[in-house]
């Protein structure tokens, strides 16, 4: 039973990160891009989901925007404003090369975040959007856990499919040319800088539609959600699961996730264990990352069976 | 084979995964065995309001022992399973998800006010009843009352008990600090109201952010314009820094606090010298005159070897308002509690424990529950009238200056 329910956690949860972890896979690992700015991408569809399908404000609320539009119109929303962020932000810093452009993607992202928290008209600013819509899964007969797992999951598929066939194309054969001799791909006529932001944007996409399914799920829209630890947290699944494979990132995620959950699956039964169990889940938390790293097991898989 | 056929085999290898793994979990949803009842005890026992968090997980553990001394209820004896949020509302869904599914908690007991609104959703849902001894926040009063309760006041009550002791004291200009979340924002809201209405000037009313190394910037605005007094809802770590700061920066004026801060920790933290004769606190407190407190104040010092603090009493009832609904309609589910939690809590004989409670159940009576921390009749929107006290910090510690009662903010 508990194991069940793990692994439900584990898919659901997993799956929503694994489709950032993708995307960062495409402009990192495959692009050469370092984002450092992957929250803002994924808080600007979640805010797109609830300002779309939300009820127009009443009573304490301080938002200004609430459609009442049904989910699916959400849902694009939430990729598109994606998107448009990503044009907003891509812009002006694609020029920018290595650390210089983690740093702005993180400025940007960390603006973003001040900005929802502290303009209340967005999003009701710390309070959030609560009681945000999803769609009523009742007629598939199963538990809606079950079905947003299974939905999480089929949109990582859909996500990981997608970058394969991309990356396996000869634009994919560009992007690698471009990210190991910038030089030496502009000589042969390869347009650099618009091929850099093509990548950025449609990496982005995905980002925003897994923003508004993690809406769904939580049903709460907040700034407290969407902080700079989500980006880590991509971040270090991306090297757990070792860089440059579809497969890694996606294990890696969900390693990552299984890791976190697994830690907390134990039913503490009094408050005094429940204490010292909070205290030690950093410490363990930290050292398995040690572990991990310093041995990289995931990427050893990875490179089984891989042609050298 | 190239590269891409193998990624293909992958994925559809993953897709039958998928299948597989919905099937297997469909409908493997189970209770707890018959002869105990589980209770999820979720609150914030890392970060901010860890203080709180463990008095109410502590005032909950207290009264299940208490019932389990009383055999029990009729669903079996009482078990909690208890887990950290660290205050963070996505910390609290995936807790709670796994205490309903995994654990198979009929009630979660003791989230704080961000956490309450992520999980409204959630419960109501999954038909579990959940319950908050100290989620004063305003969106409750419209997202509550089904599955939603709370043995506390809303806060509504709070800031106007704050607004009613800054226009007693007399102050003229009075500045706000408060911390930029839901649970400091919503009283603060109701006090500035009321105080603008009582004609004292405002000098500032300034928002932050918490988390940071130092407030000096929000700060020096707020003493340029010399309050005879600073209205603070501010959490622990960031409401110990201003104190400081404000000190060092040359303010001479009285203080008031919000609940968050009622804490004895505060005087370790800012250093007594700082507070004593000078600073105030305003929190939803018990009325401490009813026989019903003294009894729960006399048990506390008795099995926890201390004065009960601040919540503990409204902790205390919510897990016997739990057990007496348990008991009162046999259906051992978060959906039996539901329907009998406003039926216990009103209308009836009057009972004052658990074990009483149960007695009269038997004897086929309806009960009244008349909790430790107040009479608890719940409204529509699943709340109770509060009563609030302000305390005065003398010598290091808070002591108990002024009561409004719970008549007052009707």
């Amino acid at each position: 039973m508990i194991w069940a329910q793990l692994l439900t956690t584990v898919v659901m949860f997993g799956s929503v990160y694994a489709v950032l972890t993708l995307a960062l896979n495409l402009q990192y690992a495959r692009g050469g891009m370092i984002n450092f700015g992957m929250v803002a991408y994924f808080a600007a569809g979640a805010y797109a989901y609830a300002i779309v399908t939300q009820a127009p404000p009443e009573g304490l609320d301080q938002y200004l925007f609430g459609f009442a539009a049904p989910w699916w119109a959400g849902f694009l929303a939430a990729g598109l404003a994606s998107l448009a962020f990503a044009v907003l932000t891509g812009w002006p810093t694609l020029r920018l090369r290595g650390e210089y452009l983690a740093l702005t993607t993180f400025a940007f992202a960390e603006v973003f975040h001040s900005v929802l928290l502290n303009e209340r008209r967005i999003g009701n600013g710390s309070v959030g959007l609560s009681n945000v819509e999803r769609p009523d899964v009742a007629w598939t007969g199963l538990d809606d856990t079950i079905v947003y797992a299974v939905a999480a999951l089929t949109m990582m598929l859909a996500t990981a499919y997608v970058f394969n066939r991309i990356l396996a194309s000869p634009y994919g054969r560009v992007l690698d040319a471009i990210r190991e001799d910038e030089l030496a791909a502009q000589t042969v006529g390869k347009k650099i800088t618009r091929i850099r932001f093509e990548v950025f944007l449609i990496s982005a996409i995905p980002v925003g539609f897994a923003g508004a399914l993690y809406a769904m799920i939580t049903t709460l829209v907040s700034p407290t959600l969407y902080t700079a630890e989500v980006t880590f947290t991509v971040w270090i699944a991306l090297v757990l699961g070792g860089e440059r494979t579809i497969v890694g990132a996606v294990l890696g995620t969900m390693a990552l996730i299984f890791i976190q959950e697994s830690l907390r699956v134990y039913p503490f039964e009094t408050v005094r264990a429940a204490q010292i169990a909070a205290s030690a889940e950093e410490i363990l938390t930290g050292a398995i990352f040690i572990v991990m790293l310093r041995w990289q097991p995931f990427e050893k898989l990875m490179k089984k069976g891989r042609p050298s | 084979m190239s590269k891409f056929n193998r990624s293909r085999r992958g994925l559809y290898t993953a897709s039958v995964a998928a299948m597989a793994f919905a099937a297997a979990i469909s409908g493997s949803v189970t209770a707890a065995s018959a002869a105990e009842v589980t209770i999820g005890v979720l609150v914030p026992l890392t970060g901010e309001l860890g203080e709180f968090g463990s008095i109410v997980a502590k005032g909950v553990e207290l009264a299940a022992n208490e019932i389990n001394a009383a055999g029990g209820t009729s669903c079996g004896t009482i078990r909690t399973v208890v887990a950290d949020t660290a205050g963070e509302p996505d910390h609290a869904i995936r807790a709670a998800t796994k205490m309903i599914e995994s654990d198979g908690a009929v009630a979660i007991l003791g989230p704080t006010s961000g956490e309450m609104v992520a999980l409204v959703d959630l419960a109501k849902r999954k038909k579990t009843v959940i319950v908050s001894p100290y989620a004063g926040t305003i969106t409750l009063n419209k997202l509550g009352g089904d599955f939603v309760y709370r043995t506390v006041s809303s806060d509504l009550g709070d800031g106007a008990a704050s607004g009613l002791w800054l226009t007693e004291r007399g102050y003229k200009r009075v500045a706000f600090l408060v911390q930029n979340e839901e649970s400091t924002i919503s009283p603060a809201q109701v006090a500035r109201t009321k105080v603008e209405k009582s004609g004292i000037e405002i000098t500032d009313y300034v928002v932050y952010n918490p988390g940071q190394p130092s407030y000096q910037a929000e700060l020096t605005a707020v003493l340029a314009h010399k309050p005879d007094a600073i209205y603070l809802a501010g959490g622990q770590e960031s409401g110990v820094t201003v104190i400081k700061e404000a000190t060092a920066g040359g303010f001479k004026g009285e203080w008031l606090f919000t609940a968050d801060l009622a804490v004895p920790e505060i005087f370790d933290a800012v250093g007594a010298r700082l507070l004593n004769d000078r600073a105030y606190v305003e929190f939803a407190d018990a009325d401490k005159s009813l026989p019903e407190y003294k009894a729960f104040e006399a048990l506390h010092v008795a099995k926890a070897g201390e004065a009960p603090g601040p919540f503990a009493a409204n902790s205390f009832d919510m897990m016997n308002l739990v057990a007496l609904s348990l008991q009162a309609s046999g259906d051992c589910t978060g959906a039996g509690i539901n329907s009998a939690i406003r039926g216990v809590s009103e209308g009836g004989v009057a009972v004052s424990s658990f074990a009483d409670g149960k007695a009269a159940i038997a004897a086929g009576k309806d009960i009244d529950y008349q909790g430790a921390s107040g009479p608890l009749t719940f409204d529509a929107s699943g709340t109770v009238a509060g009563a609030y006290s302000i305390q005065a910090a003398k010598d290091g510690a808070w002591v108990n200056t002024k009561f409004y009662p719970a008549s007052l903010f009707d």
